[in-house]
């Protein structure tokens, strides 16, 4: 017996175990509030994020791992690539939902969400996609203003 | 003058229950670890690491000695056994009780313990992982005191060695295994609208550890 293979196994247990046995709680959760009219998204993409929990910590050991292990620039690095796989990879895929959403919704007339009509899907999807633009646009004005208000 | 035999021998009897006290010392760190967890923190600097350091003080006692010689004050160790046979036998059952009570099944009834205090605590509300940690920990005690003792150079920098490569082995082993736990923490934080971006940061800085520590370096020089 050694504690790291306890701690190992212990993290192996939960993650890849009980994790995805609770996926289906979070799913039977997120259907439960969807059906009286409350918000349900954290339950649903908490049930995806369960089943998938090895698969994000290999994603985080993957931004880690952009730089050698003695670079100071590690973190940093880990985190921009974070930022960027979020923004970049995530949100554009959001944007596909949303878009399917509003679809839905316009065509339906039902709303999936209690606060969201057709036209938040579609502003939503247009903002998911043009995310990197608006970081660019800010930065833009930023520069613009360096010299000062003269 | 010679050393009186007396003194050789309580002396040997000393040097001798080191590994023994090193045993006591790792058994109360474990139990430090449950009584300081804050949460899903736990305190560096605090008991733990108060006894870890002297652990591995008495892991490392006959090779920090030599230090005295650079000092110059002769610290010639006594040689040989304990030829007062009261003395023999009284090292001899203080080693056996440690070794055979405490490490072989005091600290196994003590995880089991631990194990029992992670459930009430979970039913109180409170975090159930620093007991179920600390449990794991005493389970592992005799491999750790093993690998402990694999990392003791034998050299007057024996005490700094070993931990030095204790904290390569936290910072490259046991780290990025938390990192997963980061993620099962954030996951659950998230499921029940808490924070959970600190977590994800958490998990990124417990895989990228050693990159810190020359961040830091870097910042530093």
């Amino acid at each position: 017996m050694s504690f790291y293979n306890g701690f190992l196994n212990f993290t192996n247990w939960s993650g890849n175990v009980i994790l995805p046995t609770l996926a289906g709680l979070f799913f039977a959760l997120g259907i439960l509030r969807f059906s009286k009219g409350y918000p349900y998204s954290h339950a649903l993409y908490g049930g995806m994020m369960a089943l998938a929990a090895s698969g994000l910590l290999r994603a985080l050991e993957h931004f880690a791992a952009q730089r050698a292990w003695n670079d100071p620039d590690v973190y940093w690095i880990s985190i921009v690539s974070f930022v960027d796989w979020v923004t970049n990879v995530l949100m554009p895929v959001y944007a596909a939902v949303e878009v399917t959403a509003g679809g839905l919704a316009l065509a339906t007339d039902q709303r999936f969400q209690h606060t969201g009509g057709w036209m938040r899907h579609f502003m939503t999807a247009g903002l998911c996609l043009l995310l990197s633009g608006f970081a660019r646009l800010a930065e833009y004005f930023v520069q613009q203003g360096v010299g000062g208000v003269t | 003058m010679q050393t009186p035999q007396l003194l050789n021998d309580i002396i040997n009897v000393l040097l001798l229950l080191a590994p023994a006290a090193a045993v006591i010392c790792l058994v109360l760190g474990g139990i430090s670890l449950r009584r300081e967890g804050g949460g899903i923190t736990f305190v560096l600097g605090g008991g733990f690491s108060k006894w870890m350091f002297w652990c591995v003080v008495f892991l490392t006692l006959q090779p920090l000695l030599t230090w005295f010689s650079s000092f110059g004050v002769g610290v010639p160790l006594p040689g040989g056994g304990i030829n007062a046979s009261w003395l023999a036998s009284f090292e001899s059952d203080i080693t056996s009780f440690v070794n055979n009570f405490i490490l072989g099944k005091l600290v196994t009834t003590l995880a089991a313990y631990f194990v029992l205090r992670a459930i009430l605590d979970a039913a109180a509300g409170d975090a159930f992982l620093p007991s179920v940690v600390a449990a794991l920990f005493l389970l592992g005690a005799q491999t750790t005191l093993n690998l402990l003792s694999s990392w003791n150079t034998g050299t007057q920098y024996a005490t700094v060695d070993v931990l030095d490569s204790a904290w390569t082995y936290l910072a490259t082993t046991v780290m990025p295994i938390a990192a997963g736990l980061a993620i099962v923490g954030a996951i659950f934080n998230f499921v029940a609208q808490r924070p959970m971006m600190r977590l994800v940061a958490v998990a990124l800085a417990l895989l990228s550890v050693s990159g810190i520590w020359y961040l830091v370096v870097a910042m530093a020089s």
